[in-house]
């Protein structure tokens, strides 16, 4: 397929038509800045091939702003040998012609026929997308998406596929995949993914197991009914045969015997019994009788015993008897020696007390002399003082008074002074008896006076002088020695005396007087302290003791014995040594009396005791007792040998009758019996039991529920067979599709690999791009290095991406199919040096298919060895005519 | 002239698991009316008694109704039956028998023989020496008793037992209950009844297995048929003629298939078999896809047609031809999957292989046909 022209208007920004019309078949590189028009024109084709012209949804056509345009493309291009043209009106005027060769088509037949030579399908709905361009949208590249093939090359799948199988020469099976499909499905109607039962049949395996559970339960529940059945066979058959056979009654005849014999043997024992009771008797009465012969013998004993005893108290009473009278002498001295010495105690006492008299009226006139000496030096200064006192109480004068009366006379002398002082002088030499008075008072011839107020002079003859002193303090001084010369009267007054002097005088002798008194008083105190009376009275208290004790020597006459010489204390001592001697000795007496008492008590005792044995022993009735009792042990002695044998016999036939294993077999005998019934009746029950069970049971109709259950199991187990088989059989049908169509795919891929390995040996020599049973580059390999194309950067996964594709077009040439290879603006992520080797690929390409290179680098591609098209430099060529 | 019936292995409340629910119902049904049938042969036939040697309950568990079914169904003849206790339900201490006499389901005219012992039938002329089962196997002859029992010599001795006559079967069949070959002989028997093999046979010309009277098993040789026995006076030779009285014939074919004609005869005999047949059909060999289909219809018809059919093709290879595959337009890697399966069919999984390829021819065929039309 080359596209030969291509002519747009109404389209975009080409309101004017633009026509490219110099297509090269190879290469053709067609340029232009941003938005000069170029995507317009890819878009331009996509839009001529993809979409319907009857679209709403390619407003994107129309001129901005043009609502009333309808954007139309013309296309020519000739395929092996045959011209196409299509012309596509959309929107306003939409309508579709195409014409090939001589024949012409429109509408929708038109569109069919390019959508089937270039292999893609329309939108059902809605303007074009991916999913709908199938080989153009592997070979027809927009900008930016070169290195995203792999969707493109799913999109272009069926389209692929037939093309390779023609390519191949085989059939790749028409509806292969339907098959494929329509068994994937039956499939898993039964099995899920992982091949486990689901649906119907996941219900039937649960059903299964159900059916099979139950036959199971059931097969169970028979073999216990049989098991039952059997029971109940044996179980009768033993109680038959025991009812029969009745093995109770023959251990209850065993029982009997045996009972019989332990009768026997009871009787035995109770005789036994009894002849032990017999023995013990006798031999208690025999203990009795021994008991009391011994008692007898004891008297006997007894009585010797007593006799002993009595001598010996007897010996002991002489004994203490024969002491006695050396002790009454002894006694005897001892109370003499006291009296003695208690006579001569009191004489020492008599000469002590006369002594002690003698003494005291010493003292006692002594006593007396002291007291009246003392008594006469009192009496003398108890009149000194009185006379003392009457001194004093003569000469009594206030001391502070005579005190006060001398300041004052003093203070009157001072201002005395004071006043003559200041005082008018007045002197005076006058003819004898002038008569000349002063005042009142006549004046002597001469005479000096101090007026201290005014005085009148008067000489009679001559009349009168008023003399008035001066002077200012005068007449207080003249009024404070008027008042001292009162109070000195006053004071003077007073004292009763009439100066000074005198006062002084009395209270001297006032003083000295008290003086006296004084020590008039002291001695009298030295000689009587408590008093002149006091010291009569103890006077005279002397004086009367000292005539009672007169008296009382006078009671007390000398001894005539006193001339012994024994003081009192040695007296008191001889005395005392003899009382405690006496003492000893009466003691002595009076023990002796109460031993001798004694003894003769148990003496009389001990006679008394031994008389009553000799009487009792010596009676008839004693030894007669005696002989008897001997007598009676001998015969119980007798009895009781007899006794003893017998019961030895008697243990001897219980011993050879085995009472314990008699016992023993009569309990066996009753246990037996009582198991023999037990179980009889036990069986009984049980039989009953079974036999109840059995009818409930066997009314359910186990076995033949248990054949019903086996038939619906057996059926549910066939149709699993038969559903398990089917799934096997899809399974296995499924895979070995697969497999068939994976070999098939395989094949496929030899030629496309071959075109694959051609470009990447250029691109990078041993390198290998391998392809996945999809179709789809998968993994890329340089020497040792391996990974997914995925992996691979944005660049390398974009010429890998452009490669795939050229080398689908290869395929898709060989199978002959059209192949246009449209770029828009790609490889831009290559380097200079990849882009040099991208440059051979392309350029190598072309050889076998139409390229349109659209780009904005023009530069980037001029060593393409292609003339190419300036766009902007179309855009301003003039118009073709339509 | 005493004159009875002998009959045996009624298996009265067996199941059929192998068939469909519907079939085995029916089979069922016809079990019962067998009894029915021998009722009424028995009164055709004037006969003087019904001996049945055994096994009448195929379980001693069996539901209440079946047991009162049973009894319900001999009262067409009024005279006297003599049930014989056999293996599948012995005269156990606790039996499907004494559960019938609970149950008062036992006809007045119905003598079950629950104890090894003569029952005379003074009337009939007939002394039945009878050996029932007591327990479910025994290793002993049961019928060795016989010869200690004495019976008036006016009457007839017929003895009724049920187990193997020695010797005479093959050795894979139950070897207990054995009966010894000349027992009728040995115990001056002049007819021994005899049940346990389920097709009619004679042991020698005074010893019977009368076979069940309706088959429930392919592998029965003449089974569903009842004996008549008449004997003339004790000592006489006994005439034996042999009724059938089957409704449903037990067909089991295994034909193998190898040429077109081969499938055409087998259609032609599926053809003319009745339509009371049950028939267990195993297929071997080959047939080309254009033949499954051919026989697929004819045994679609066969099944509706029939009681029951019961097929098995795993062993029938598929074998398409160059015609069936261009039939089925299997291009591509279709043909391929074909004819690897074709070629498994003779391997190691070969029906899964048959089956894969029968459901793919299915599916191709669909297809074939939703693009014609």
């Amino acid at each position: 397929m080359k596209l030969q022209k291509l002519q747009v208007e109404q389209l975009r920004q080409f309101q004017q038509p633009l026509v490219l019309d110099n297509l090269q078949p190879g290469l053709n590189l067609i340029h232009g800045p941003n938005e000069s028009g170029k995507s317009t024109l890819v878009r331009a084709i996509r839009a001529a091939f993809f979409e319907r012209y009857r679209s709403k949804s390619v407003d994107d056509l129309s001129p901005w702003g043009d609502s009333g345009a309808s954007p139309t493309i013309r296309l020519e291009f000739e395929h092996q040998g045959t011209p196409w043209r299509l012309t596509k009106s959309f929107l306003k005027r939409a309508r579709c012609d195409l014409s090939i060769g001589t024949e012409t088509y429109s509408g929708d037949q038109a569109e069919e026929r390019v959508a089937e030579l270039l292999g893609y399908e329309y939108s059902k709905k809605g303007s074009s997308k991916a999913e709908h361009w199938g080989i153009p949208g592997l070979l027809w590249v927009e900008q930016g998406t070169g290195q995203e093939v792999q969707k493109a090359i799913e999109h272009a799948g069926d389209h692929l596929q037939s093309a390779l199988n023609a390519l191949v020469g085989e059939v790749a099976s028409s509806g292969g995949d339907a098959v494929i499909e329509t068994l994937s499905a039956e499939r898993n109607k039964l099995l899920t993914r992982t091949g486990q039962p689901t649906g119907d049949f996941k219900q039937l395996v649960e059903q299964r197991q159900e059916l099979q559970q139950r036959k199971a339960d059931l097969q169970e529940r028979v073999s216990r009914y049989q098991d039952y059945v059997d029971r109940l066979q044996s179980v009768t058959r033993e109680y038959q045969h025991d009812q029969q056979t009745r093995p109770w009654e023959a251990a209850q005849q065993q029982l009997t015997e045996a009972r019989a014999r332990l009768d026997k043997l009871e009787q035995l024992e109770q005789q036994q019994q009894q002849e032990t009771q017999t023995l013990s008797h006798i031999d208690q009465q025999r203990k009795l009788t021994e008991q009391r012969l011994d008692d007898l013998r004891r008297i006997d004993q007894q009585k010797a015993d007593r006799q002993a005893g009595l001598e010996k108290a007897e010996q002991s009473l002489r004994d203490a008897k024969a002491r006695g009278p050396a002790l009454a002498e002894q006694l005897r001295i001892a109370r003499d020696d006291y009296e003695t010495s208690q006579s001569r105690l009191k004489t020492a006492r008599l000469l002590a007390e006369r002594q002690r008299i003698g003494k005291e009226i010493e003292r006692l006139t002594q006593r007396k002399a002291l007291l009246a000496g003392n008594r006469d030096k009192a009496r003398k200064h108890q009149g000194q003082v009185a006379e003392a006192r009457q001194q004093a109480r003569d000469n009594r004068i206030d001391a502070g008074a005579v005190q006060d009366l001398k300041k004052t006379e003093q203070a009157l002398g001072h201002e005395r002074i004071r006043s003559q002082a200041i005082a008018t002088r007045l002197s005076w030499k006058l003819a004898p008896e002038s008569g000349a008075r002063l005042g009142d008072s006549g004046l002597s011839e001469q005479g000096e006076q101090q007026l201290l107020e005014a005085s009148r002079l008067t000489i009679p003859g001559v009349g009168h002088f008023d003399i008035t002193p001066g002077g200012e303090q005068l007449a207080e001084t003249r009024r404070k020695l008027e008042s001292l010369e009162q109070a000195c009267a006053d004071q003077l007054a007073q004292l009763a005396v009439t100066s000074v002097e005198e006062a002084e005088q009395r209270k001297l002798a006032y003083e000295k007087a008290d003086q006296q008194r004084r020590h008039a008083e002291e001695l009298l105190h030295s000689v009587a302290p408590a008093g002149v009376e006091a010291l009569d009275a103890e006077l005279s208290e002397v004086e009367l003791e000292l005539k009672n004790h007169h008296q009382r020597l006078q009671a007390n006459p000398l001894p005539a014995d006193a001339d012994d010489g024994l003081s009192l204390s040695e007296a008191e001592a001889v005395n005392d040594r003899a009382e405690s001697h006496l003492k000893t000795c009466e003691h002595q007496q009076r023990e002796l009396e109460a031993l001798t008492m004694s003894r003769q008590q148990a003496r009389d005792n001990a006679f008394a005791e031994w008389q009553r044995l000799d009487q009792e022993t010596g009676s008839q009735a004693h030894q007669q007792q005696l002989a008897d009792l001997k007598q009676r042990l001998e015969a119980l002695t007798g009895e009781r040998d007899q006794a003893r044998t017998n019961l030895e016999q008697r243990a001897r036939e219980i011993q050879q009758a085995h009472p314990d294993i008699l016992r023993q077999d009569i309990e066996r005998y009753q246990i037996t019996i009582d198991n023999l019934r037990n179980r009889q009746q036990g069986r009984d029950r049980e039989i009953r039991e079974i036999r109840a069970r059995l009818d409930a049971w066997g009314a359910e109709g186990l076995e033949e529920t248990l054949q019903e259950v086996a038939a619906d199991c057996e059926r549910c187990e066939r149709r699993y067979r038969e559903l398990s088989r089917r799934a096997d059989a899809l399974e296995r049908l499924v895979s070995l599709l697969n497999e068939k169509r994976q070999a098939l795919t395989r094949r496929l891929q030899a030629p496309l690999q071959r075109h694959l390995d051609h470009y990447v040996s250029l691109l990078f020599p041993q390198a290998r791009l391998a392809l996945d049973d999809q179709l789809q580059p998968d993994t890329f390999t340089r020497g040792s290095e391996l990974g997914p194309v995925k992996d691979l950067s944005f660049g390398a996964r974009e010429q890998m991406g452009l490669i795939s594709r050229l080398a689908y077009a290869d395929l898709l040439k060989e199978a002959d199919r059209p192949t246009l290879v449209i770029l828009d603006d790609t490889l831009v992520h290559s380097d200079q040096s990849r882009l040099d080797d991208m440059k051979r690929i392309l350029f190598d390409a072309a050889r076998r298919h139409q390229v349109l290179l659209f780009t904005c680098h023009p530069e980037k591609w001029q060593d393409l060895g292609v003339l190419p098209t300036d766009l902007e430099q179309l855009k301003s060529a003039p118009a073709p005519a339509s | 002239m005493p004159k009875f019936l002998h009959t045996a292995d009624w298996q009265m409340g067996r199941t059929y698991s192998r068939f469909d629910m519907e079939d085995g119902a029916a089979l069922v049904e016809a079990r019962f009316e067998v009894i029915e049938t021998l009722a009424r042969l028995a009164s055709d036939h004037q006969c003087d008694a019904v001996l049945v040697a055994g096994d009448v309950f195929d379980a001693q568990t069996v539901s209440d109704r079946t047991i009162r079914r049973v009894f319900n169904a001999t009262a067409s003849f009024s005279g006297p039956w003599v049930m014989l206790p056999g293996n599948h339900d012995a005269a156990l201490v606790e039996s499907v028998w004494s559960r019938a006499q609970r149950l008062d389901a036992v006809p007045g005219n119905v003598h079950l023989a629950l104890e090894p012992g003569v029952i005379t039938l003074d009337e009939q002329r007939l002394a039945v020496l009878c050996a029932p089962l007591t327990q479910r196997h025994t290793y002993d002859d049961l019928t060795g008793a016989f010869s200690d029992y004495e019976t008036p010599e006016a009457l007839v001795r017929v003895g009724l037992a049920h187990g193997s006559v020695q010797g005479l079967l093959s050795e894979d069949i139950d070897a207990t209950n054995p009966i010894a070959q000349d027992r009728a002989q040995a115990s001056r028997l002049d007819y021994l009844a005899l049940g346990d093999w389920h097709g009619t046979k004679q042991v020698n010309e005074r010893t019977w297995y009368s076979g069940t009277p309706e088959p429930e098993r392919f592998r029965n040789n003449d089974a569903g048929q009842a004996l008549i026995v008449t004997i003339d006076e004790p000592g006489s030779t006994p005439a034996v003629q042999a009724v059938t009285t089957a409704r449903y014939q037990w067909h089991q074919w295994r034909e193998t298939l190898s040429v077109d004609s081969d499938l055409d005869q087998l259609l032609e005999r599926l053809q003319a078999l009745p339509q009371a047949s049950v028939l267990d059909l195993r297929l071997e060999g080959q047939v080309t896809l254009a033949g499954e289909e051919r026989l697929n219809r004819a045994l679609s018809e066969a099944e509706a047609r029939f009681r029951s059919l019961l097929s098995d093709r795993s062993a029938l290879k598929l074998t398409p031809t160059d015609e069936d595959i261009a039939a089925l337009r299997a291009d591509g890697y279709l043909g391929d999957v074909i004819e690897e399966l074709r070629e498994q069919q003779s391997g190691e999984d070969g029906e899964l292989a048959r089956d894969a390829l029968a459901i793919l021819a299915s599916v191709l065929k669909g297809q074939t046909q939703e693009a014609a039309e």
